[in-house]
């Protein structure tokens, strides 16, 4: 069940202490990380204070908070205040922020300790964590496969026991293909629940914070922390439901809506999972809603031009003259700013950035760029308009299982259309998870998504709590040699 | 000449909020360099912008106090290009939806100067270039701007430099900003194109920038139109381009390097929300705001009766203006106390600077009540200007040097007997003015202006002579 | 097909420097992409509207308050100290 509440009873019963909890994650980290590779930076040494910290507090007597106490991990791309931000480029290699990000503001007041920095594709531009200057990052579950991306860190550490949870960012689905890749469970919030602060940006009308964990209760407790009103973001607003409360809430009745549009071309594996997952439901007592959803193999080109679009702007300030990056030799400051970037970003990233930089010129900008958000407003009303007669919408998560390394896909395209069922998410705001739900022939994990509509969090979670209750289909942890916790 | 200007402007200006428009550091001119920065206006990754709400406000005053529509539903946009003092490399403005919009400056000679648009933007760091290398400080990053385009109305360099008078005295009326061109809170950058006198068709435009005073806004716009003449004379073409002043040169020069069109790709912010200004909130603000400056013109001219000239002075510094209305409030006679304020008080505040700040040393009530003693005759003109003098060295009021006694006047008949003693005393006078010395009869009221320690009315005085005389 | 000096020129828009050994691939992967976003083209009826914050916030503002700005040192940090308090760009360096 929850890892986070078992881990909680072990501290508050005394059964263990915080920094020797700590201890037994560091040293699972230890034995596994040089081939799993999920955490690219492990911060020992905070670990350990915060630990002694949460000790002194359960010494004392004091109830501790939800997250206090837990150790955790967290994606290289949320700043945390004298502690290495990369996004696994070479652009902010010893790039120290001065100041934290809110969610982990958040979780520092709440004594989570921070097991440390995990790896991510560069600038979350990616499916598989391949494009970090620190490798792939191998699946637990079976190393010969990837974690996925662009938060294959946080997963990894998750499986691997590595952390009692992780965080992630998701622009396209990079928490849910990573989770449904592990057999996780990984939830992207409704857009604006969860503050911004401090992550940097990779697109700004699409990014959102959330949780990587072993069960749906776990993600529920993390989200529910995590989102509160940040004045320092001007598209925050929070959410006063506590998702943990309602988790248990009877889903007779509840309309799920199928779409044949998103089981186009996936493989039989996954459709079969699928199946059994909706037979599931209906033995709940829940209602099948069939529905169409004519544009959504429009959504990919626009979520395509938007995100490039917009990191192709965030991405301007990384020049080198306040930090990042600096190339060794120039004949003048022009120079200089193309070579550090040149020099300090990766071949992905480049070309998103010359895409988007395409997109947004004069002369284009009406074909693509307002062309792509006119029909993401249609598609928000399409959405909207599915949400009048149906609760929860199910999908599978990603069309396909982990790949191997190395195998992923060449084509361009090819790889963007992988993000076929997490895209559409994000380019409506809405909230979405994703839980395991089987295994395919070589046993690799499959993912189901549920989306919700926007600040329906709640009964996303808890259609996948009722579901995971119903099936016993938990995200176990499978470490790379067994560690006991 | 044949060929005839045309010019239009775009005017920065920095308003002086407390804080910067899209965090809170202070915006305080000065301070050792980047000392006034946090990560959001330094733009470090993961920092989001949020809009100063003091911003909103004071754009639509700007924009109200020159007769422009307020749009109800504006929006933020990024600018995006790479330079050295742009730390996000894009810079939060209003592209396509400016917050204010189609409104005017009348001049002097009724004619109208269009603006086409007022919108909100920030400022950038300073760089400065040295022999090794460029310095940069982001204090004045973040720094709110408006910035306030005209149509190309204007027509001769006269006009230019009015309209630029007039704006910001405006500006300056309202309080939304310092606008000090020196200190840069007031910048301005012309565009200008010359045709043929009578045509239609508008020339070629150049833009100029880095003039920082008036005079190098003249001096610049003369360069350019006979740059641009020159070259048309000669059948050449002029070409659309930026070009910097140069103030010791006194040429203007192109500013190849920050050309090449930079394409701006503006686009919504998304890390920003739309800004609503309701009607409610746009008459809140009109009634916010003060007297205008051509307002009080026409008030001190048509109402208070006094000369152009004497009123342009007094609007010129709003403080003085407000001075003068204060000290006149009571009294008929205003032109009095315009007389005194340009005249004996003006003399103690020599520069610009000391009027701006209003430093006069008496508060206006007590410029007020010297002047109404003079209105009831309790003390002559000349007591008056005396006592004045007294009363700036010391701050205090009229009544510490005229006593009660002293402001009884002159009885009549009193006035009369020393007036037939000073005809028999200055014999000589009389005879001179008699026989066609006008200055003789000076020295006459001189006498009884001694005799009565300058309480005397000089007139009443000169004719009870002049009756003795005769 | 996108031709090559609008590569070249998205790459100088984007402070980018593209080796010539690349451009090819790079033109090709690009016209590849474009060509996919075409498609939206092919969605039959768009509403022209001005795209708003997704959960239509309005009027987020901060109060005109001065809070305490970052110590020097700390804006600096990533770039050692700077030089006299400024961030500095060295005119030119040689390899």
């Amino acid at each position: 069940m929850s890892k986070i509440k078992y881990l909680k009873s072990l501290l508050e019963t005394k059964e263990i202490s915080c920094v020797e909890l700590t201890k037994k994650y560091l040293n699972s980290i230890e034995k596994q990380n040089n081939i799993i590779n999920a955490y690219v930076n492990v911060t020992v040494e905070e670990a350990i204070k915060t630990a002694k910290k949460v000790d002194e507090k359960i010494a004392a007597g004091e109830k501790l908070m939800p997250l206090e106490g837990i150790p955790m991990s967290r994606k290289d791309n949320i700043s945390t205040k004298n502690i290495e931000t990369t996004c696994c480029s070479k652009m902010l290699q010893g790039y120290y922020p001065i100041y934290d990000a809110t969610v982990w503001k958040i979780l520092q007041d709440q004594n989570s300790v921070l097991l440390g920095k995990t790896n991510m594709d560069e600038f979350a531009m990616g499916s598989s964590c391949e494009s970090s200057i620190y490798g792939a990052t191998l699946n637990p579950h079976n190393t010969d496969y990837v974690a996925g991306g662009s938060s294959g860190g946080a997963a990894a550490s998750v499986k691997g026991n590595m952390a009692a949870f992780g965080l992630g960012s998701d622009t396209g689905g990079s928490i849910r293909q990573p989770a449904s890749f592990c057999g996780l469970v990984g939830f992207k919030p409704t857009y604006g629940t969860v503050s911004r602060y401090g992550v940097v940006a990779y697109a700004s009308s699409l990014d959102q914070v959330g949780p990587i964990t072993n069960s749906v209760e776990d993600a529920a407790i993390v989200y529910d922390c995590l989102s509160l009103f940040d004045p320092k973001d001007a598209t925050s607003i929070g959410s006063k439901i506590s998702t943990v409360d309602k988790l248990n809430s009877s889903i007779k009745g509840l309309k799920i809506g199928i779409a044949e549009e998103y089981f186009e071309g996936i493989n039989e594996d996954i459709k079969s999972s699928i199946d059994e997952a909706i037979k599931a439901y209906e033995d709940a007592g829940a209602q099948i809603i069939h529905f169409q959803m004519p544009k959504l193999h429009a959504v990919l080109p626009v979520y395509f031009i938007i995100s490039c679009a917009e990191a192709s702007s965030n991405l301007g300030r990384f020049d080198g003259i306040r930090y990042g990056y600096k190339t060794d030799s120039y004949k003048d400051i022009e120079e200089m700013i193309c070579k550090n970037r040149s020099e300090g970003f990766g071949k992905e990233v480049q070309r998103r950035m010359l895409l988007g930089t395409y997109v947004l010129s004069s002369g284009y900008y009406d074909a693509y760029y307002k062309k792509a958000q006119n029909l993401r407003y249609s598609i928000i009303q399409d959405f909207k308009k599915i949400f009048e007669s149906c609760d929860v919408i199910l999908t599978p998560s990603v069309p396909v299982t982990a790949f191997k390394k190395g195998e992923a896909l060449i084509d361009p395209i090819a790889t963007y259309m992988m993000d076929i069922c997490t895209v559409p998410v994000n380019i409506a705001g809405l909230p979405a998870i994703s839980v395991p739900c089987g295994f395919d022939r070589n046993k690799m994990p499959i993912g189901m998504q549920l989306i919700g509509n926007s600040f329906e969090d709640y009964k996303v979670l808890n259609a996948a709590y009722q579901y995971e209750k119903q099936t016993k289909n938990i995200g176990e942890t499978s470490s790379y040699p067994e560690v006991e916790i | 000449m044949s060929y005839e200007l045309v010019a239009g402007l775009e005017t920065h200006i920095e308003l002086s909020t407390n804080t910067k428009i899209f965090c809170q550091c202070t915006t305080a001119f000065g301070g050792e360099p980047n000392t006034h920065c946090c990560p959001i206006c330094m733009g470090m990754p993961g920092t989001l912008p949020k809009l100063n709400k003091k911003v909103v406000e004071y754009a639509v005053k700007a924009g109200i106090a020159v007769n422009c529509k307020i749009r109800n539903i504006s929006k933020m946009d990024r600018k995006n290009y790479v330079y050295p003092d742009l730390p996000k490399a894009y810079q939060i403005s209003q592209f396509d939806k400016p917050i204010c919009y189609e409104g005017y400056i009348k001049l002097s000679s009724g004619k109208s100067i269009d603006i086409n648009r007022i919108h909100i933007e920030e400022d950038a760091g300073k760089l400065i270039h040295e022999r090794g290398g460029t310095y940069i400080d982001y204090n004045r990053g973040g720094v709110p701007l408006i910035e306030i385009v005209t149509e190309p109305d204007f027509r001769s360099i006269d006009e230019v430099l009015e309209y630029l008078e007039k704006l910001r005295l405006i500006m300056k009326y309202i309080g939304v900003s310092d606008v000090k061109m020196q200190e840069g809170s007031l910048r301005c950058d012309v565009n200008i194109s010359v045709r043929k006198k009578g045509e239609e068709k508008l020339g070629i435009r150049t833009e100029i920038k880095n003039m920082n005073s008036l005079n190098f806004i003249a001096k610049a716009m003369e360069y350019e139109f006979e740059r641009h003449v020159d070259i048309l004379e000669s059948g050449g073409k002029i070409e659309q381009e930026t070009r910097r002043y140069d103030s010791e040169l006194n040429i203007t020069e192109s500013m190849r390097g920050k050309e090449d069109a930079d394409d701006y790709r503006y686009f919504r912010d998304p890390d920003l929300v739309n800004i609503n200004v309701s009607e409610e909130e746009i008459n809140r603000l009109k009634d916010e705001l003060p007297q205008l400056p051509d307002e009080k013109m026409h008030v001190f001219m048509n109402v208070y009766g006094i000369p152009k000239d004497d009123a342009e002075l007094l609007i010129k510094y709003k403080k003085i203006a407000e001075y003068f209305e204060e000290a006149s409030k009571d009294i008929k006679n205003k032109k009095l106390a315009s007389n005194y304020i340009l005249g004996q008080i003006f003399r103690r505040l020599p520069t610009d600077w000391e009027k701006e700040e209003c430093g006069i040393s008496i508060p206006p009530e007590y410029l007020s009540e010297l002047i109404s003693l003079i209105e009831s005759k309790k003390i002559t003109s000349s007591m008056a200007s005396t006592a004045l003098e007294k009363m700036l060295d010391s701050g205090k009021s009229v009544r510490e040097f005229i006593s009660e006694n002293d402001m009884q006047g002159i009885d009549d008949d009193v006035l009369k007997e020393i007036c037939m003693r000073a005809v028999s005393e200055n014999q000589e006078a009389v005879k001179s003015y008699l026989g066609g010395k006008e200055k003789a009869f000076s020295s006459i009221i001189g006498y009884i202006m001694k005799e009565t320690k300058g309480k005397a009315d000089p007139q009443k005085a000169a004719e009870i002579v002049k009756e003795i005389i005769n | 097909m996108i031709k090559k000096d609008e590569v070249l020129k998205m790459a100088k828009l984007a402070k980018l420097s593209v080796d010539e050994n690349e451009i090819e691939q790079l033109i090709e992967d690009m016209s590849k992409i474009i060509e996919y976003a075409d498609s939206i083209n092919n969605v039959a009826e768009t509403v022209d509207v001005e795209f708003d914050n997704i959960n239509n916030i309005v009027n987020a503002f901060n109060e005109d308050i001065v809070l305490d700005s970052y110590d020097r040192d700390e804006i600096l940090k990533n770039r050692e100290g700077g030089e006299n308090g400024y961030f500095v760009i060295r005119k030119s360096i040689r390899g």
